[in-house]
């Protein structure tokens, strides 16, 4: 068993973090102060003219499509090295999403047909076009087997209606990949159908933005009489969950790598301030108090990370089924980062709870991530799901042994 | 346009300085490309992008270097030569040294070096070669250019710059502001581990223990004293700053 990471994944992280603290860090008060300022409004917070420059140094540096395999334009260098990109850039508050955007590549990658690659797979992967994923509606978020949004078959065009919520990238994204009802009766056992909807498409309307806690903008989209024709079906008829399913497994791993990222970050300027800030006579570090919160929290990082590394290792030599690793990284992952953001609020006082500093933007971007994609109980709820029916050795169950 | 870049592993410049068994620790310290020398490999990548060539990065000191090597060779640099003095007791003139005979072995037409490393700051290395070399230097560089045979450089001196013209080979040093270097590309980090490595000891360039063995000793290292606590002057301020005055005379003896 060798825990080492290959040496060229050291130089890539290396690479990653001082790229990071160059040309990324340098704007988090720039982010911070448009974030406060919006209101109500859905400007992004990071400058688009910004984002842009990073992007096209990103691009220059190789941090494209690290893990899109060569045969379709990218590094092929697969997940664990998407995974130390991640962690990296996340030690930033700025979002930066390198594209392709990894969950909905893999989800194109597996379901896309041939004749769709040139318009969707292709573009996508070389980051020239951005997607979204249209799931969630107002009735139906967890348990997405309630969804409403329609497909009907009509001649030989299929017909769109309904609304999607909380959709991200909203205007950003070119294409939503948009999971529609195609058989009442089956639902998600043969009935939902994915669907590529381009931006601009007649009947296709992004209604509006909804604020929320945090920095994530999210939309609600309407879709009305949205006419399509067969060559806009993304995978089977019938068959959006696999894929879906394969989809959100991806993304549950990146979000542990983000959240390592970001609670490395707390801990940073926690033992800076452990350090430095003295009461009554003696720094903090010196109290136990704060020792059991840098022990705690250093501890919580390690078993985040390794949960991450080892997942993505797993996926890099072929494993599909992640579902286990991927709802308990999801879950650790974002419950740690809110654990830690919280304590190293705590260990800056008022200092922690301004806007001078990242740590209150992190705490309230980490509540974010304990819903979507899942919320805790969810994950809590499939893994003991899994373990308990599970006939094989407990052990054995995501391959330990 | 053959380029030999002399590159030294140096501390973190961010690192925190310990003293164990009289010596500077090691431990858990990162090691980084000396800062300077790595405004010399990105020179030398880019006379390379403009007139074509050659760059090998030459170091000395024990495998752990590598790790700086590699760093250069993931920036672009085509090989890396190392040679391993087989002991930790260097001074400038071992380096020097080491370094003159392994580069009077190899075709170049230009050296670069940085013009001091961070950590003991001699600034003597790369003179040292020229020496032994034989060949013209030119130091404090913040602006290089060269054609067919020459260079010109553009250096720092005290209170302004001076252009130098130099017959090639030459070494040049470089200073902070030469350049901005890049950083390694995913491309460059993954070409980098297939690139040539040559790990050579004393033997192997036609020396010994005894022609490098270090002419400077080291007695005692000591960290600085920590910083004293400030002084405040409480009361008026025509009283205050008379005081301030007398202090920075008196006690501080700096006007
Ligand atoms: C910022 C943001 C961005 C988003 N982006 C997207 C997007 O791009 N695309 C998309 O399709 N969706 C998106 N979503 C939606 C997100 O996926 C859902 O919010 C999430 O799946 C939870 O669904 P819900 O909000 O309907 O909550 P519900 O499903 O109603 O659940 C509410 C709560 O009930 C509890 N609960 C539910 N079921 C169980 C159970 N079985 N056992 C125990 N407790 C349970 C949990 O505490 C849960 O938090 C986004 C949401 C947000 C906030
Ligand atoms: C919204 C707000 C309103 C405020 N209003 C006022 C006001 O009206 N008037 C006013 O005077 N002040 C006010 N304050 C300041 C407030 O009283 C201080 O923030 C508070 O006393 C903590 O001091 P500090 O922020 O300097 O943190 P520090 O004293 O630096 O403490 C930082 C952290 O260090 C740790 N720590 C410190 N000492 C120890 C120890 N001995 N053992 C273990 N751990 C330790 C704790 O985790 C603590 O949270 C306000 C602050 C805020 C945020």
């Amino acid at each position: 068993m060798d825990f080492s990471l290959p040496e060229e994944f050291v130089m890539l992280k290396k690479m990653v973090r001082k790229f990071t603290e160059n040309e990324i860090m340098p704007l988090e008060m720039t982010v911070i102060e448009r974030e406060a300022a919006r209101g109500f409004e859905a400007t992004p917070s990071m400058p688009p003219e910004e984002e842009k420059k990073i992007l096209a140094k990103a691009k220059d540096l190789g941090l494209w499509g690290i893990d899109v395999p060569e045969e379709h334009g990218g590094q092929g260098l697969g997940m664990l090295a998407k995974m130390l990109v991640e962690e990296e850039m996340n030690r930033s508050i700025c979002w930066i999403f390198l594209p392709p955007d990894s969950p909905n590549l893999d989800f194109l990658a597996n379901a896309c047909r041939p004749e769709q690659y040139e318009e969707y797979l292709f573009p996508y992967s070389r980051g020239e076009k951005t997607s979204a994923l249209a799931l969630t509606e107002a009735n139906a978020g967890s348990d997405a087997a309630g969804i409403q949004l329609r497909a009907d078959r009509k001649g030989d065009k299929w017909v769109l209606n309904g609304t999607k919520l909380w959709i991200s990238f909203g205007p950003k994204a070119d294409f939503f990949i948009v999971i529609a009802v195609t058989d009442k009766v089956k639902k998600q056992r043969g009935g939902f159908t994915a669907f590529l909807v381009d931006k601009g498409t007649p009947g296709f309307t992004i209604l509006r933005n909804i604020p929320c806690i945090g920095d994530m903008l999210v939309y609600e989209l309407l879709l009305e009489d949205v006419v399509l024709d067969d060559s806009k079906v993304l995978g089977e008829v019938g068959q959006a969950f696999v894929p879906l399913q394969n989809r959100l497994g991806v993304r549950r791993i990146e979000i542990g790598a983000k959240c390592c990222g970001a609670a490395t970050r707390c801990m940073e300027l926690m033992l800076t301030q452990a350090r430095v800030r003295e009461t009554f006579g003696s720094p903090i570090g010196n109290r136990q108090f704060i020792q059991g919160m840098i022990a705690d929290s250093t501890t919580e990082i390690h078993a985040c990370r390794l949960m991450v590394y080892h997942a993505a290792s797993k996926y890099d030599s072929g494993e599909k089924d992640l579902r286990i690793e991927g709802a308990m990284t999801k879950v650790y992952g974002t419950e740690m980062l809110q654990r830690i953001s919280d304590k190293a609020i705590q260990m800056h006082g008022a200092l922690g709870l301004s806007k001078e500093m990242v740590l209150e933007y992190i705490f309230r971007m980490c509540r974010i991530w304990r819903i979507v994609e899942g919320p805790s109980e969810i994950h809590r709820w499939l893994i003991a799901r899994q373990i308990i029916r599970s006939e094989k050795p407990y052990e054995t169950i995501f391959g330990m042994l | 346009m053959k380029i030999l870049v002399l590159l030294k592993q140096t501390f973190d410049t961010e690192a925190k300085i310990t003293i164990e068994g009289g010596k500077i620790s090691r431990s858990g310290v990162s090691m980084i490309i000396n800062p300077y020398d790595e405004f010399a490999v990105e020179e030398a990548l880019k006379i390379k992008e403009s007139l074509g060539g050659e760059v090998t990065v030459v170091s000395t000191g024990d495998d752990g270097v590598q790790d700086a090597l590699r760093q250069a060779l993931a920036m672009g640099a085509d090989k890396a030569v190392l040679i391993n003095p087989g002991t930790d007791d260097v001074d400038e003139f071992t380096a020097a040294t080491v370094l003159a005979k392994a580069v009077s072995g190899m075709e170049y037409d230009l050296i670069l070096a940085g013009w001091r490393a961070v950590d003991d700051g001699s600034a003597q290395v790369a003179g040292r070669v020229a020496e032994i070399l034989g060949i013209p230097i030119a130091k404090l560089a913040s602006k290089i250019d060269v054609e067919a045979g020459k260079a010109t450089a553009t250096c720092e001196i005290e209170g302004g710059t001076e252009v130098i013209e130099l017959p090639l080979p030459a070494i040049i040093t470089a200073q902070k502001g030469l350049n901005e270097p890049r950083y390694p590309s995913m491309k460059g980090i993954m070409q980098a581990k297939k690139k040539p490595m040559e790990k050579k000891g004393l033997g192997d360039i036609g020396l010994d223990a005894g022609a490098v063995a270090a002419k400077v000793k080291v007695l005692s290292v000591a960290l600085p004293a920590a910083r004293a606590a400030g002084k405040v002057f409480d009361g008026e301020p025509a009283d205050t700053s008379a005081a301030v005055v007398k202090a920075l005379r008196e006690e501080a003896k700096v006007i």
